[in-house]
């Protein structure tokens, strides 16, 4: 049964949430703190590289997200019950840790409003698929890693955070909702959205690199 | 044969972007049940959508093979076992300096 710890205040007072759920849940031993960390948190560290560096697009920024991630999930383990999804737990702790940093470094008071931003996105003036795909399944297949990177890194951050809990982490819908605190219709609806702004994207580069678009 | 395949196969969409939520939502493992019969419905009847599953699962292949996967340092996997270690250490000394002043007093 998933018993991802529910944090339901904003990002602002997550650290709080943290101390009431710890309160609830059973207190581990010195000794079983550090089996759990080791067996169940260690394990998934390669995954959340990867997941740091996809947001920050920095070696040394993914360093720091990832470290901040584990130590703060090792003081506040006793939030975590032992055998749940670990993985799902960690992520949503690395993805607040970077909104925060993210929103500190652009100096903006306000919290981001992702509402706000998606509908920026959802915006009327946007052209519509007529159901003629531009971008061909052939040149997706000739297309080589770097390139596909690059696409991904331009992506907003919030589009590109579900592509890669989805595409890449192999998240559920469920899952990327509590990591990301959203409905499930909103995963679905982010997810749609960022995958048409990517293949948008591959779609200028293919044709900038000189595939024909067929009809 | 190929022209009576063609008739049944329509070459529009009424609701395309509809139905590629659908088709994605099924390519994720997410689907609903309704969701994955009508997705069996259009694969043998719609057009753009067949076209769109190609793409999208193409894409989503692309995703996860050709995309480097960076591995986190051992230098930094060492730093972090080394601090929850010490902080581990550091509080077992605590406790055993608090239950010996207990024991003395």
């Amino acid at each position: 049964m998933e018993a991802i710890a529910i944090m339901e205040e904003d990002i602002d007072n997550e650290e709080e949430v943290l101390n009431r759920e710890e309160d609830k849940k059973p207190r581990y031993s010195e000794t079983e703190k550090y089996k759990v960390f080791d067996s169940e948190f260690m394990p998934h560290i390669d995954s959340m590289y990867n997941f740091a560096f996809r947001l920050t697009n920095d070696e040394d920024g993914a360093h720091d997200l990832v470290q901040d991630t584990y130590l703060k999930a090792f003081r506040f383990i006793n939030s975590f019950q032992k055998g749940t999804n670990a993985k799902a737990w960690l992520f949503r702790i690395l993805k607040n840790s970077f909104i925060n940093d993210y929103r500190k470094k652009s100096k903006e008071p306000a919290k981001v409003d992702y509402q706000e931003v998606e509908s920026i996105y959802n915006s009327a003036d946007e052209p519509q698929y007529n159901g003629t795909v531009d971008l061909r399944t052939e040149m997706v297949h000739d297309l080589i890693g770097d390139e596909v990177a690059m696409a991904l890194n331009g992506l907003p951050v919030d589009f590109r955070t579900v592509i890669i809990l989805c595409d890449i982490e192999g998240f559920t819908y469920e899952e990327m909702a509590k990591i990301l605190d959203i409905p499930i219709g909103t995963v679905r609806s982010r997810l749609h959205r960022a995958r048409n702004l990517l293949k948008e994207k591959l779609r200028s580069y293919a044709t900038s690199m000189g595939y024909k678009e067929l009809r | 044969m190929g022209e009576e395949m063609k008739s049944d196969v329509k070459h529009n969409c009424e609701n395309h972007e509809r139905c590629m939520e659908m088709i994605q939502a099924v390519l994720d493992g997410s689907a609903t049940k309704e969701e994955m019969d009508h997705f069996r419905n259009e694969m043998t009847s719609c057009l753009p959508c067949i076209e769109g599953h190609e793409l999208q699962k193409s894409l989503k292949d692309a995703l996860s093979v050709k995309l480097e996967k960076k591995c986190c340092p051992q230098s930094l996997v060492s730093k972090i076992k080394e601090h929850v270690g010490i902080a581990s250490v550091v509080l077992a000394f605590a406790l055993l300096e608090i239950k010996l002043i207990h024991h003395i007093f």
